[in-house]
């Protein structure tokens, strides 16, 4: 159906992709992985007409096409779900879905009531007929966002679909409403691309694996093989299941008590120095607010919180920091960076409360904390900006380390991240603990939290249900914890 | 380091050098010294400077620039015009400012605003020729000012109006409120009228220049003196603001309108009938004769003694009145092309 | 500095451009530009707009802009002058007074801004009308006969320049130093990067919003009494349009709509690029509506090549 012969691009300083060669079938789920930078996006944006290969041919239905834009691959079937947003905040569901297929009355202005009904349809056919088609979609959340871009892929009716990590903000119920989806595009023949990071549902939902490494086809092999092998091909070496030691301690070092804020409520749990305390639940249980609560960038309603046994009442990041606590934010590249300043300025940002910017002692922290946490960088000026999702994420942990907290509050800290980095921020974490610091972990990624933390808590719908203790926590507990079910 | 710093404070307190008070005129101090440039030859290489603002504005470029312009080319010699153009004192300001240094052989200055004084002084304490057209500077040193005077004007208006309304009636009139030039024009109105019994002033309304505003107070007016008998205008936009709001009130020709300035639209509402009376300004004399006065200045066209720069006499007029146009319906023709 | 970023860096690029623009006006008109008097002028011209484009620079870098300033020129020169002509009060409280009011209108816009939540764009935009009919209300049709002191601090001279160059050399200085090297005014361009990870980084935006929205009106203030100063009057036109010739400056001087970018030193030399070209069409004798055309075309071309050079590296 698509076939992709030799395909070599490169941009300066870079071989993206080199000599790959790819047959995806009708009725075929296609996984293709590979750590960042592998050359995945690159292959995504050929077939979709944003790039165009340096040589090499495409076959799209027996007949070689040269795909020269978006809106030609758009006409030639090819529809694809990126992993950025591209939905217009101030529009409704419908608008965004038909952007520009609208339907017309017979004067030529747009038909609102076709509109409305095939999106109606449409999202019925996604389990999503709870949602009106005239709704804002600024008011959704990041999960009902999400499969509102996969409507409007769908929308178009493609002969081929590409998804771009479609499950990463997706709670378990709708990933699972996801794959009844692809499975009934597969009975209507549809090729699917699927791009994923999670071995777990490449093995539930692929047909075949096809694994990219530096731009290099590594090989395509069925979707059952084993993960280990998957990831020896991604990696090039076996990833070794490290597992750590717990440094956890008797003292306590944060508590919070009965507290109450806008989306958690009635939350109780004890931090130990030494410890890192897991938060397991999905996205909107509550654990990203409670998180910004502890910061102090949202307000809480009532309820207390200690540090080191003092009352702690943060009204604003800066009370927090002050205290010694830290957060590392879910959304990196919107809060937790400032993307055209240097390591050196991201790192200064935390500096700032001296009366004197001294710009040589936050060069020497810089160096210091590139060598330390291996930020791979040629120097630490770079802008952010040019730096990989894993180097990025550690330039954010080293502006904390550097405040020298002792509670640090990580959201999502290996959140599109590669192998490789993700298995360095684990050490950087556990060595934290080492020194007697507490964490708190929030992660949709259960094996990590079973991987890193002591205790687990799980949260639902704002309440803290239960705190797990290692021994007694496994997926599929936690899994129906945060679902509601137990 | 700081004893240094100190040091340099006070060098430089020392070297400060204060502006000259004022009041205390530098004219006549030095013997011998000239007061203003000279020359003997007319180059054509010499320049006469026009500084005004708002430099696009209608009224100026038909009238001032275009006499200016003209006798640049009769007279063989650079004439420039500069300025902003909005209605932008400071920036006027500051371009004569920028003009001063590269010593034009005039400055012909259009005296928008009492503020300019200190930028006009700065002229003549540099040589320069100076006049001042349109409204005078006071406390600024110019050698000449030649304008209209407005209280003239406003009395000439006045007594047309008392003419035409046969001494009875409410009269009103409108223009800028504040502008010194307009202020004695209102006075000059309003002392005309006196002088009539049967005349009762209502007041004066600040149009702010603008049509609409004009035609907005004259329905107002309307509306609550339905025996108003007549309006007198005092800016650009008084006349043609008026006469919108009486003819749409179905009135033209029952209320009298006289007001100022001579431009195309006001004609034509004389023509129409709509306007009994107009005042204008000799404003092509301001900048034609404004200048040749520079030229005569600079050329010493009429000494006054041997030496005019060095013994301190300016031999050209302090003051000139040009007087006013006065237009009605017998003579408007002749203003029409 | 590596020669890449030298060209990427507008300070550089843009001083280069202000020397070529001296040499060239140096050979067309070798009697009048290159004197020691039209020197003077031109600085003198440009150091009201300086001032108040230091303050812009502030703001803009942490991705704001106050359209009020023009009228706080304007406000602030009529208050003093009003205390002074028809209160008789002493130079130095009216001074006082006409500064105080400046601060006063930048708290109202920061805390309007940065507590309310109101766009900067309308909240300048409302307050430049405001500030502008108080200022009319104060100034009338123009207040002349200064005290003597009054005109003593604008009108003085230090080798030869006006003392208004000599405070907006001060100003740049400080302003440059200190942005450099303080903290607090460092957390404008984290500010102006990313506003969120500013806070979250525990920097007090709101707090520092307000900070910048009082520098730029007090500046705007020091400006419009200097203004009015050496003029010897405070005329109601005063600082009409001042805002955009600002903005321009500014941005011809580096800084970004979006924030995170600029140098106090880009200010100066933006304001000095534009007064240059005012002061080549005035030697030139081109008329002025001229001189707004041609600046609007040489900001599409600054902005436009560096985009281009922008686009060409990335590449």
């Amino acid at each position: 159906m698509l076939c992709l012969n030799n395909i070599s691009r490169s941009f300066p300083g870079v071989k993206a992709l080199e000599n790959v060669t790819l047959k995806f079938r009708q009725g075929e789920v296609h996984a293709l992985c590979g750590e960042n930078g592998a050359g995945k996006s690159t292959l995504m944006h050929i077939i979709s007409g944003n790039l165009q290969p340096d040589s090499g041919t495409i076959v799209l239905k027996e007949q070689p096409v040269i795909i020269e834009n978006v809106l030609q691959a758009e006409n030639s079937g090819i529809a694809i779900v990126y992993q950025e947003r591209s939905l217009v905040d101030a529009l409704t569901v419908a608008e965004n879905i038909f952007p520009v297929n609208q339907p017309k009355t017979s004067f030529g202005l747009i038909n609102y009531k076709a509109l409305y009904a095939n999106t109606t349809a449409l999202l019925e056919e996604l389990q999503l007929s709870h949602l009106a088609p005239n709704t804002v979609v600024g008011k959704l959340s990041a999960a009902q966002k999400n499969m509102i871009e996969i409507a409007k892929a769908l929308a178009k009716k493609p002969a081929v679909l590409i998804l771009d990590e479609p499950t990463a903000s997706l709670t378990h119920d709708e990933t699972e409403v996801l794959f009844s989806i692809i499975k009934k595009l597969k009975q209507a023949n549809v090729v699917i691309i699927y791009i994923s990071h999670r071995m777990a549902e490449i093995a539930t939902i692929a047909d075949i694996v096809s694994v990219l490494k530096d731009g290099v086809l590594q090989g395509t092999v069925a979707a059952d093989t084993p993960v280990d092998t998957i990831v020896k091909m991604m990696v090039g070496r076996a990833l070794t299941a490290s597992v750590f030691s717990s440094n956890t301690t008797g003292n306590v070092l944060f508590s919070a008590e009965d507290i109450s804020g806008k989306g958690f409520s009635n939350v109780s749990f004890r931090v130990h120095k030494g410890e890192v305390l897991g938060f397991a639940g999905l996205t909107g249980s509550g654990r990203t607010a409670l998180a910004k609560a502890i910061f102090g960038d949202a307000k809480y309603d009532s309820g207390k919180m200690f540090m080191n046994g003092k009352p702690f009442r943060p009204g604003h990041p800066a009370d927090a920091i002050a205290s010694h606590v830290a957060y590392l934010p879910d959304d990196r590249k919107a809060e937790g960076l400032f993307l055209e300043k240097s390591i050196t300025e991201n790192i200064a940002a935390v500096h700032l409360d001296t009366t004197v910017y001294n710009k040589k002692e936050n060069e020497r922290l810089a160096d210091g904390y590139i060598r330390q946490l291996s930020i791979r960088t040629p120097a630490s000026a770079i802008h952010v900006r040019k730096l990989s999702g894993g180097n990025q994420q550690k330039t954010v942990l080293a502006k904390w380390l550097s405040a020298d907290p002792e509670l640090l509050v990580v959201n999502e800290p290996t959140h599109g991240v590669d192998m490789g980095a993700k298995a360095e921020i684990y050490h950087i974490l556990k060595n934290l603990t080492a020194k007697g610091k507490g964490i708190i972990m929030i992660s949709s990624e259960l094996p990590e939290l079973l991987l890193l933390a002591d205790r687990i808590a799980v949260m639902y719908q704002g309440k803290l249900v239960k705190i797990l203790a290692k021994q007694e926590a496994t997926e599929e507990k936690l899994a129906a914890l945060a679902s509601g079910i137990l | 380091m700081y004893k240094g710093i100190v040091y340099i404070l006070v060098l430089f307190l020392f070297s400060c050098e204060l502006p000259p008070r004022s009041g205390s005129s530098t004219a006549g101090t030095t013997k011998g010294e000239k007061k203003f440039i000279t020359a003997d030859e007319v180059s054509p290489d010499e320049e006469y400077v026009m500084v005004t603002t708002a430099v696009n504005l209608p009224l100026y470029v038909n009238h001032d620039q275009k006499a200016f312009l003209a006798w640049g080319k009769k007279t063989a010699v650079k004439v420039s015009i500069l300025g902003p153009s909005e209605w932008d004192v400071p920036t006027q300001i500051a371009t004569i400012e920028q003009v001063i240094p590269g010593k034009p052989a005039g400055l012909l200055i259009n005296g928008t605003d009492p503020g300019i004084a200190q930028v006009i002084k700065k002229a003549t304490d540099a040589g320069i020729p100076t006049v001042v057209y349109d409204s005078d500077i006071p406390n600024s040193d110019r050698h000449c000012f030649i304008g209209s005077d407005w209280y003239e004007m406003g009395r000439l208006q006045g007594e047309r109006m008392a003419k035409i309304i046969g001494g009875n009636g409410k009269v009103a009139c409108m223009g800028i409120l504040g502008m010194e030039n307009m202020e004695a024009g209102f006075n000059g109105f309003q002392d005309a009228l006196k002088k009539f019994p049967g005349i009762e002033f209502i007041g004066k309304y600040d149009d702010k220049a603008n049509v609409e505003t004009a035609a907005r107070i004259t329905a107002d007016l309307l509306t609550a003196n339905p025996d108003l008998a007549g309006i007198g205008g005092f800016d650009s936009n008084s006349g043609p603001g008026i006469a919108l709001s009486v003819k749409e009130a179905g009135k033209a020709g029952k209320i009298r309108i006289t007001t100022v300035d001579a431009e195309p639209e006001h004609l034509a509402l004389v023509k129409e009938g709509v306007i009994d009376y107009l005042v204008g300004q000799k404003r092509e004399l301001f900048t034609w004769l404004g200048a040749q006065f520079l030229f005569d200045m600079r050329h010493k066209t009429m000494p006054l003694s041997a030496d005019d720069a060095s013994a301190g006499v300016v031999p050209i007029p302090q003051t000139v009145i040009t007087g006013s146009i006065e237009i009605d319906k017998n003579n408007v023709d002749q203003f029409m092309q | 500095m590596k020669l890449k970023d030298r060209f990427t860096d507008r300070v550089f690029t843009l001083g280069g451009s202000i020397l070529l623009l001296c040499i060239v006006m140096a050979i067309v008109f070798p009697n009048k530009f290159p004197t020691i008097d039209n020197f003077s002028q031109l600085m003198l011209n440009l150091s009201i707009d300086t001032i108040v484009a230091v303050g812009m620079m502030v703001l803009m870098i942490a991705g704001m802009f106050d359209l009020s300033v023009g009228s706080v020129v304007a406000f602030a020169g009529g208050m003093a002058g009003y205390l002074m002509y028809y209160h008789h009060v002493n130079f130095v409280p009216a001074i006082m007074a006409g500064v105080a009011g400046s601060v006063l209108i930048g708290f109202i816009n920061g805390w309007l801004i940065a507590r309310v939540g109101i766009n900067p764009m309308i909240q300048t935009l409302a307050m430049m009308g405001i500030v502008r009919g108080f200022a009319l209300m104060l100034s009338g049709a123009g207040i002349q006969n200064f005290p003597y002191e009054y005109t003593v601090i604008g009108q003085s001279k230090l080798f030869g320049l006006q003392m208004p160059v000599w405070y907006m050399l001060l100003v740049v200085i400080v302003f440059a130093y200190l942005t450099k090297n303080t903290s607090f005014f460092r957390r404008y361009y984290f500010i102006g990067g990313s506003e969120k990870a500013a806070r979250l980084s525990g920097i007090n935006v709101e707090k520092m919003k307000v900070w910048a929205f009082v520098i730029s009106a007090t500046l705007a203030g020091v400006a419009g009494i200097l203004l009015s100063s050496r003029l010897g009057a405070a005329l109601s036109t005063s600082g009409r349009g001042l805002e955009m010739r600002v903005i321009t400056a500014v941005i011809l001087g580096g800084a970004s709509l979006s924030g995170g970018y600029g140098k106090i030193w880009g200010s100066f030399l933006g304001a000095l690029f534009m007064a240059l070209i005012n002061n080549l069409l005035i030697l030139s004798r081109v008329s002025g509506y001229w001189q707004e055309v041609i600046l609007g075309a040489i900001l599409i071309i600054a902005v436009g090549i560096d985009q281009l050079i922008l686009k060409k590296m990335e590449k």
